[in-house]
């Protein structure tokens, strides 16, 4: 999937992968999208979270080996 | 109209300083307005240059708890207050706690506010998420 910008989030532990999510985003221009990575368990539920609550598009997720791979596109 | 979230702290040992942070900052980066109102012995958090123990008979093993979440990454308690900041997470010290604590205005930590019960009311009366962790 084509993106603007990754944020390698793995090894941290929340509420970090989300804290430093929210900080990438702010980076971002509108439409653009943002790949995360994240082993972090709680990520699989917590980033799907975050996008509902901030209103970002979570535009697909997979998971391989416990890494999480998350595509957000900013509002 | 920007959601608000709100804590009441009471306690003062390591994990009563660590769930505020890691739950505002969290709620923070959600885009939610977070406050937290330290009073009794949480107050003593908002001190400059605290390092909260554990609790009880666990003290002793305060040292081993830091360097076990060192080693995991997991950010300590002064990075976390660096974070709740630059995320604009809002503390506020119990007036009455700081009379009662013999605690001072300049003990505190920098951009602490001073409040009374009805002056947090006000921010907690129209919050959707309301914590009390003591």
């Amino acid at each position: 999937m084509d993106k603007d910008a990754t944020l390698d989030a793995k090894g941290l532990m929340c509420p970090m992968p989300i804290v430093q999510l929210a900080k990438k985003m702010k980076d971002l221009r509108p439409g653009q999208v943002l790949e995360l990575l994240a082993d972090d368990v709680g990520s699989e539920d917590d980033v799907p979270a975050w996008t509902n609550r901030t209103g970002n598009e979570l535009l697909a997720m997979d998971e391989d080996g416990g890494v999480f791979r998350f595509y957000i596109r900013k509002k | 109209m920007t959601e608000k979230m709100v804590m009441v702290v009471s306690e003062g040992s390591f994990d009563k300083a660590m769930m505020p942070l890691i739950m505002g900052t969290t709620a923070a980066s959600m885009g939610m307005e977070v406050h937290v109102f330290y009073t009794f012995f949480g107050l003593k958090l908002l001190k400059k240059g605290v390092r909260p123990k554990l609790k009880g008979i666990m003290r002793p093993f305060t040292g081993m708890m830091e360097r076990k979440m060192k080693r995991l990454k997991v950010p300590g308690f002064e990075e976390m207050m660096a974070q709740a900041k630059d995320l604009g997470v809002n503390f506020h010290a119990c007036s009455t706690s700081m009379t009662l604590m013999g605690i001072s205005e300049r003990d505190l930590r920098e951009g602490v506010k001073v409040l009374g019960a009805s002056a947090f009311l006000n921010i907690a009366a129209d919050a959707k998420v309301n914590l009390f962790i003591g």
